[in-house]
């Protein structure tokens, strides 16, 4: 075609036209990364600027003084742990509804059953979902904040679809050789679902380390908060406590960038393909 | 040979999908009946409960703040769904056009936003909202406005809050629509250049269409997504001025957990359930499940 001669011309204005586009995207939290930085007295005065006069890690030191270390390190445990679970489960879960719908009838009935996970929020069912965790004795316990949201049908799903793409003839000739139904999904299935273990991976840590309304409402010991509830406690009755919550929030939202940053190779093209809900 | 498995396949099916389905069980089922049964009691989450037959659900219907704040979310849910499915949309031509270089990079920092919690994109937002100190009044005064109450009046509160909601969406409703660009043929696209379809002309004619079944998925994510909005609102307003953004699940929170009246929220709880599906049937049914 005639068009080489105008290359640079045709994708210079659209690629700088989407840079701006996507830097207003960005720049909510630019600004308040760059506010997080600056002095207290400087957040509050007349005129903005964009950049601190003096860069200060004072709401830094003040939020860390508050225990935000062990905030993060409850968070980290919960999502850490929350997330081996729900990979462990929905892998064998939907590895099971996948293989052995030709063997077992009602696959599609127990499939059915989960998918009402979909159909109901959540939040409308959270008034019974506090009782049940108390009854269970898992009141102010990070187990009550873990157990119930380790099953996702989301993860289930994935795995069954994933599964399903694999031809059962790799189940049969495991079989032949004498491998055991659970050591053919240990050692042979699993392991060829590495995609949909790394997408799951990522989205449930994000879920895990960003839930706000079990743990608002499960754990009540100051010592046992996450870093979101430790967040909410600076918006009080008589208003924000600013400086605090700026370099709260931004010391929250650090490790889930930096994983996605790791991680988004392999995300965004599983996200593309199949759609993940949030 | 299956005859011959049968029992040991069986026995190892539910080996397998035991453990999600006693925690489903326990922490999704067991609450879902729990609330139904609830609904019909007094119960307060404590030592009370008497069997009160439909009274809840009596008094469920008469109640005006349950009317107000259904349709509170009711509009904000309209207001807010054509931009949180549009502006995706433009996004992800924009970032799938072949005259666009950098596609990775742009389309990673529109992402982020979505990789914060709700509680932190209200705070993000509220920041460059604040009343006195906040980026957005201070442009309007540098421009010689007048400086806005964002969350003193009411409209310009929702505002904020839907502002931040679809701010933190976009990024993930991309990606959904990236997926579905990319599978259009791209033969069409070229027809249609040869037959010297433009820009516009093409978009309409042919993006648009063959993203129906996309268009319906995010349009019934976003539904739901905004009727449910909740930690979102407790980074902006907490609910205020009033209980004027306070939407139905907080309501529903309020209700259960600051006024004790758990088999009333429960009964809410119900029919929110039914109104949520039956809109999400609604919208299945008018679009045909994506069908063109």
């Amino acid at each position: 075609m005639s068009r080489k001669p105008y290359r640079t011309g045709k994708t210079l204005l659209p690629t700088v036209l989407t840079f701006v586009v996507a830097l207003a995207f960005l720049f909510p939290i630019i600004w308040l990364v760059l506010s997080s930085f600056k002095e207290t007295g400087e957040l509050f005065s007349y005129p903005l600027k964009m950049f601190p006069s003096k860069f200060s890690a004072g709401h830094y030191q003040k939020v860390i003084r508050d225990g935000f270390f062990s905030y993060i390190y409850n968070s980290f445990y919960l999502a850490v742990v929350g997330t081996a679970i729900t990979l462990v489960i929905s892998s064998m879960c939907g590895y099971a509804l996948a293989i052995y719908r030709h063997e077992v009838s009602y696959t599609n009935i127990i499939f059915g059953i989960f998918l009402l996970g979909t159909l109901i929020p959540g939040e409308t069912l959270t008034v019974p979902q506090v009782t049940v965790i108390s009854e269970l004795g898992l009141y102010n316990n990070i187990w009550g904040v873990i157990l119930p949201v380790v099953t996702t049908t989301t993860g289930i799903f994935m795995f069954r679809q994933h599964y399903l793409s694999i031809p059962l003839s790799f189940v049969e000739a495991a079989r032949i050789d004498g491998s055991t139904e659970v050591q053919t999904f240990f050692r042979i299935m699993l392991p060829l679902g590495t995609s949909s273990i790394v997408t799951l991976a990522l989205f449930s840590f994000m879920w895990r380390w960003n839930d706000y309304i079990l743990p608002l409402l499960v754990l009540s010991d100051q010592k046992k908060y996450t870093i979101q509830i430790a967040i909410k406690n600076y918006i009080g009755f008589n208003g924000v406590d600013w400086s605090s919550i700026l370099a709260a929030s931004v010391m929250s939202m650090t490790p889930i960038i930096i994983l996605f940053m790791i991680l988004q190779r392999h995300i965004v093209g599983g996200l593309a393909a199949s759609g993940v809900k949030g | 040979m299956r005859t011959q498995y049968g029992k040991r396949h069986v026995r190892a099916f539910w080996f397998f999908v035991a453990p999600c389905l006693i925690l489903f069980t326990t922490f999704f089922l067991v609450p879902l009946l729990l609330s139904i049964g609830l609904s019909f009691t007094n119960y307060d989450g404590w030592k009370t409960m008497d069997f009160i037959g439909l009274k809840n659900y009596r008094e469920l219907f008469s109640d005006i703040k349950f009317y107000n704040a259904l349709g509170r979310t009711f509009r904000y849910t309209l207001f807010s769904l054509p931009f949180k499915v549009i502006v995706p949309l433009l996004v992800a031509v924009l970032v799938t056009a072949k005259s666009v270089k950098a596609k990775g990079i742009v389309r990673t920092m529109i992402y982020t936003p979505s990789l914060l919690s709700a509680l932190v994109v209200g705070i993000t937002i509220n920041w460059m909202f604040g009343a006195e100190y906040g980026l957005i009044n201070y442009l309007i005064k540098l421009m010689g406005g007048v400086p806005l109450q964002w969350a003193l009046n009411y409209k310009l509160a929702t505002f904020v809050i839907s502002f931040a909601s679809n701010w933190a969406s976009t990024g993930f409703y991309m990606v959904i629509f990236i997926g579905g660009i990319n599978n259009i043929s791209g033969e069409i696209y070229e027809a249609a250049a040869i037959d010297g379809s433009s820009n516009v002309q093409t978009f309409f004619r042919i993006t648009i269409p063959m993203l129906a079944p996309t268009t319906f998925l995010v349009t019934l994510l976003s539904t739901v997504n905004l009727l449910k909005e909740y930690a979102l609102v407790q980074g902006i307003t907490q609910g205020g001025p009033g209980l004027n953004t306070t939407f139905i699940i907080q309501f529903i929170f309020d209700k259960g957990f600051n006024q004790m009246q758990h088999g009333y929220a429960s009964a809410i709880s119900l029919v929110v359930m039914i109104i949520f599906a039956s809109i999400a049937f609604v919208q299945f049914k008018i679009s045909n499940g994506g069908d063109r």
